[in-house]
């Protein structure tokens, strides 16, 4: 399945294939002891958040939610 | 299906044979709250096979779909709820749609959905007008979703064999080359 910014895809199934084994195999079964994903979905983020901001697509309250965001870097 | 299996199946629901005009999927974010229930936002790219000359008329990025979805699973309480709603270029039509999956309650390795849609032009909605109408589609489109997970479910435990099986080919090889080195 690919990303919406083509270049992202790669980035995408990466924190995809942690993701799913994470929530597999500890989210539930009730281990939700730390996202070992955090690095990976981080730099997919980043990815996409650019993407969608080039194809200006009209997300409302977007990258603005959950704590988990850092800063995002200006594109130039 | 266990609701385990069918909420592990739901957050990898694309690609599906019976969704192909799904062409991309995104997680724009995703957090454990304080309660330990995961929230996840996710974009769904649609492309509606529109012939390519109409493309090249109006412009690739007007083909396109989107749809936002938010999924809350709490694995306490064994709830999957799904809300999405499309977002288009034009607004003119908007589908808001509400998916939860429950444990059956007399019959555990059984999943329940109760699925809810609401459509509305402009803003306004049109349930009540256009309820008999929609009820077929919706109630395929229901049936297409149970099909798409059935079909994700039997893919999925595909890979776990043949993952296996690679698995223990990769270790006898390496065991073998182990071996060969020592020598």
């Amino acid at each position: 399945m690919n990303s919406v910014g083509e270049a992202c895809t790669e980035l995408k199934r990466e924190y995809d294939q942690c993701f799913n084994r994470w929530f597999a195999e500890k989210f539930l079964k009730g281990e939700s002891g730390g996202d070992p994903c955090g690095q990976l979905f981080k730099r997919y983020q980043l990815c996409v958040q650019k993407a969608i901001k080039e194809k200006d697509i009209p997300i409302e309250g977007l990258e603005f939610m959950g704590p988990s965001k850092g800063k995002t870097e200006n594109s130039s | 299906h266990p609701w385990e299996t069918v909420t592990t199946a739901a957050m990898q629901k694309y690609p599906n044979p019976m969704n192909p005009s799904v062409v991309g999927v995104d997680v724009l974010d995703r957090h454990v709250d304080p309660s330990g229930k995961l929230h996840s936002h996710r974009l769904l790219s649609t492309e509606w096979g529109i012939p390519s000359i109409v493309k090249s008329l109006i412009g690739t990025c007007r083909t396109k779909t989107y749809i936002q979805e938010h999924s809350v699973v709490d694995p306490v309480k064994k709830t999957m709820e799904l809300k999405s709603s499309n977002i288009s270029f034009t607004n003119l039509v908007s589908v808001d749609e509400r998916l939860v999956y429950k444990p059956h309650p007399h019959e555990p390795d059984k999943t329940i959905l109760t699925q809810e849609a609401i459509i509305s032009v402009k803003g306004v909605s049109l349930s009540s007008y256009l309820e008999g109408l929609m009820a077929n589609t919706i109630s395929s489109n229901a049936n297409k979703g149970r099909e798409a997970l059935e079909w994700v479910i039997n893919r999925l435990n595909a890979e776990i064999e043949e993952f296996t099986a690679s698995a223990r080919e990769t270790m006898r090889n390496s065991m073998a080359a182990a071996a060969f080195v020592e020598k």
